[in-house]
């Protein structure tokens, strides 16, 4: 499904991913781990789109397509999904109508009739309960004032709603508690499906107790220096960092 | 040194003679008090960025002929009357006759209560700082007064529509004055419009007396024709206990003026004043407000944004003036300005004049373009870029845009927007 082939990317003329390789196959689920630096929001804002990252090398094939050459919009609209680190705050749109267009957006790409409002109002409501947001929230600007977890859990309910072929969660574990965690991880869970795949960014191992990988790969200095399966992630939480030989200012966290 | 131009005296000639005899005074009196007026230029600092825009040709000066009919096909349900070219057309009008409330037209005043009006007519406005809409009370040739004795209740908004018919060239003088009596009510909608292509001139005054407890809505729209040039002034003063609540809405034109001045003259007086105005094309709009606190214990909540894009201009200019006796006086003003193009031109002025010591007094202004950021996140969930960016700039006066309280009035601000934005944004 995803296929990263020697991939360099730069920021303000700075290399931060430095020759990444990366195979996912539909129903996996694969977890990148790494210190903070080491360039793995970086690899999820250039999988978006974002084009404040310039890539400098290296091909990204999305089901066959090539990635690099569509526009964040088209990306969306072929399956691939962003969740935010730091989900943006929009006073005066309300989290409805930007549900609401997004979905059709999608729904018109695929060649199906746009959702009314009252129709998309019964399944928002639905999916709000999913990752226990208060559907009230729907009338509120997108994101405004949500606690770090509503964000989060509102990037999973964005998730759900939009169906994509592949969701990237990019530390979509940062900032929850535990319950909120696990509430987040079911709905992440409920994506699960043979034909879709999960890559999760994360520095800690906790959300990979809820959310059980097929592959673990560390990523640091901008390039995946070791791969393996889920007993990495413990080996990681055991030993930290250093004993791949990486430097990690967060060291003494990384168990936590 | 060059001498400063002045108003041409062709100005100062009104056309018609069929008002009663005070008003005709009066418009006599204020035309020679404005004999050789200099004209504002770019170092008049309250014209500083709109003077470039005012073309006070000849060919204006004459009054655009009353066709005697509404021209416009306009479907308003419920109470309101139609000024056409400044003259009221009574067969367009509809509006009820309530125990308590008075609507009349000018014209139809006797020599009493002409007599009476013409001592209050200005009497609302700082006359030094509305400058060229000074210029109304030499002109008008006819005028809406509206009173409402104590507690009445108007139970449905008042549409005052004000057409311009400019088939030819010239200058129309909409007037409305409005007293409202101790604890009435009433919701006044203004609508400005014009048809026809000559270049034209409105210069429009609407005063707004509230005695105490009086609460008085009012919504001002403002969209005539790119040959249109628009200079407008609303004087409120306030009683003890009453609200004011204005809601302006303004479209850019090849030059909009709206002076708008309320004192707080009364303990317990608060207004809230919310303005929103686009401009596209070369447009320029010039909003310029004065809050007079005069009195202890009133408020006053200001909220104005600006949208601006292409090569056009929008310019705020708001002043709080904190009177010495008025403490415990509570005054926020927020003015935020969107930028939609690099070519676009905002200018924007907080003035604060504090002379009492306990006073709450806040003030933001900011300027900036859509956010990138914003617009990444939005169109990472598939939604196109100009959709992003439509949603984005919406949301910038969504909030005013709903507060506006009359529903027919935000449908056509919102058709008028989206008009706005279809022209702005044309990439797919």
């Amino acid at each position: 499904m995803l296929s990263i082939k020697n991939l360099h990317a730069s920021v303000e003329g700075k290399e931060i991913l430095k020759g990444i390789n990366l195979e996912i196959k539909p129903g996996e689920v694969h977890a990148i781990m790494g210190p903070n630096g080491s360039g793995k929001s970086t690899l999820s804002q250039v999988l978006a789109g974002n084009d404040a990252y310039e890539v400098t090398s290296g091909e990204i094939l999305f089901n066959g397509e090539d990635l690099l050459a569509l526009e964040t919009e088209e990306r969306a609209r072929e399956g691939i999904f962003l969740a935010f680190q730091y989900p943006v705050e929009i006073p005066g749109v309300s989290n409805l109508q930007f549900l609401r267009t997004a979905v059709n957006a999608m729904r018109k790409h695929q060649g199906q009739e746009e959702m009314n409002a009252a129709e998309f109002m019964k399944l928002a409501r639905q999916v709000s309960k999913q990752v226990d947001l208060n559907p009230d929230f729907l009338k509120r600007g997108v994101n405004e004032g949500f606690s770090g977890g509503e964000k989060k859990r509102n990037e999973v309910m964005q998730a759900l709603l939009l169906q994509p072929k592949l969701a990237i969660l990019d530390e979509t574990d940062s900032g929850l508690d535990i319950d909120a965690l696990k509430v987040a991880s079911d709905g992440v869970n409920a994506l699960r499906s043979d034909d879709r795949a999960i890559l999760m960014v994360t520095h800690y191992q906790r959300l990979l107790n809820y959310i059980v990988p097929d592959q673990v790969h560390v990523l640091a200095g901008g390039r995946i220096i070791k791969s393996g399966g889920r007993e990495l992630a413990l080996e990681l939480e055991e030993k930290g960092y250093g004993w791949l030989g990486v430097k990690d200012e967060d060291e003494a966290q990384v168990a936590g | 040194m060059k001498p400063a131009p002045t108003l041409s005296s062709a100005f100062l000639t009104p056309t018609g003679q069929s008002l009663p005899q005070p008003l005709l005074d009066l418009r006599a009196q204020r035309g020679t008090a404005l004999t050789d007026m200099p004209l504002p230029t770019r170092k008049t600092e309250n014209w500083k960025y709109s003077s470039r825009y005012l073309q006070l040709t000849e060919a204006l000066a004459g009054t655009l002929p009353a066709a005697g009919k509404s021209g416009s096909a306009l479907a308003v349900s419920g109470y309101h009357v139609v000024f056409h070219n400044g003259i009221m057309v009574p067969e367009a009008s509809d509006y009820p006759d309530v125990d308590g409330i008075e609507i009349k037209r000018f014209a139809d005043l006797d020599d009493d209560e002409a007599r009476e009006l013409a001592e209050r007519l200005d009497n609302t406005l700082d006359a030094e700082a509305v400058q060229l809409a000074r210029l109304n009370s030499a002109r008008f040739e006819d005028g809406l007064l509206i009173r409402l004795a104590p507690n009445a209740v108007l139970d449905q908004p008042l549409f005052v529509i004000s057409e311009t018919d400019a088939h030819c060239s010239g200058s129309a003088y909409p007037r409305i004055y409005l007293d409202a009596g101790r604890h009435s009510q009433i919701t006044v909608v203004e609508e400005y419009i014009s048809h026809g292509d000559e270049p034209a001139m409105v210069n429009a005054v609407t005063e707004f007396t509230l005695a105490d407890g009086a609460q008085v809505t009012n919504v001002r729209l403002s969209a005539e024709g790119e040959n249109v040039q628009h200079i407008g002034a609303t004087g409120v003063r306030q009683g003890a206990h009453s609200r004011f609540d204005s809601h302006c809405v303004g479209f850019g034109g090849p030059m909009r003026r709206h002076d708008l001045q309320v004192r707080l003259e009364q303990s317990g007086a608060n207004c809230r004043l919310n303005g929103v105005v686009v401009t596209q094309g070369k447009q320029h709009y010039d909003n310029h407000t004065v809050i007079e606190h005069v009195a202890p214990h009133c408020e006053s909540e200001e909220t104005y944004r600006n949208i601006a894009a292409d090569q056009s201009h929008a310019v705020f200019n708001g002043r709080i003036h904190i009177h010495q006796d008025a403490q415990k006086s509570n005054a926020n003003m927020s003015n935020k300005n969107l930028l939609l193009s690099t070519g676009a031109e905002i200018d924007t002025k907080p003035e604060l004049e504090i002379y009492a010591d306990d006073v709450k007094c806040a003030h933001g202004a900011t300027i900036g373009q859509l956010d990138e950021t914003s617009i990444f996140y939005l169109v990472s969930r598939g939604i196109d870029r100009r959709n992003a960016r439509t949603l984005l700039t919406m949301a910038f006066i969504n909030e005013l845009i709903s507060q506006i309280p009359v529903e027919s009035v935000r449908a056509t601000a919102q058709a008028r927007l989206n008009h706005f934005i279809d022209q702005t944004f044309t990439e797919a």
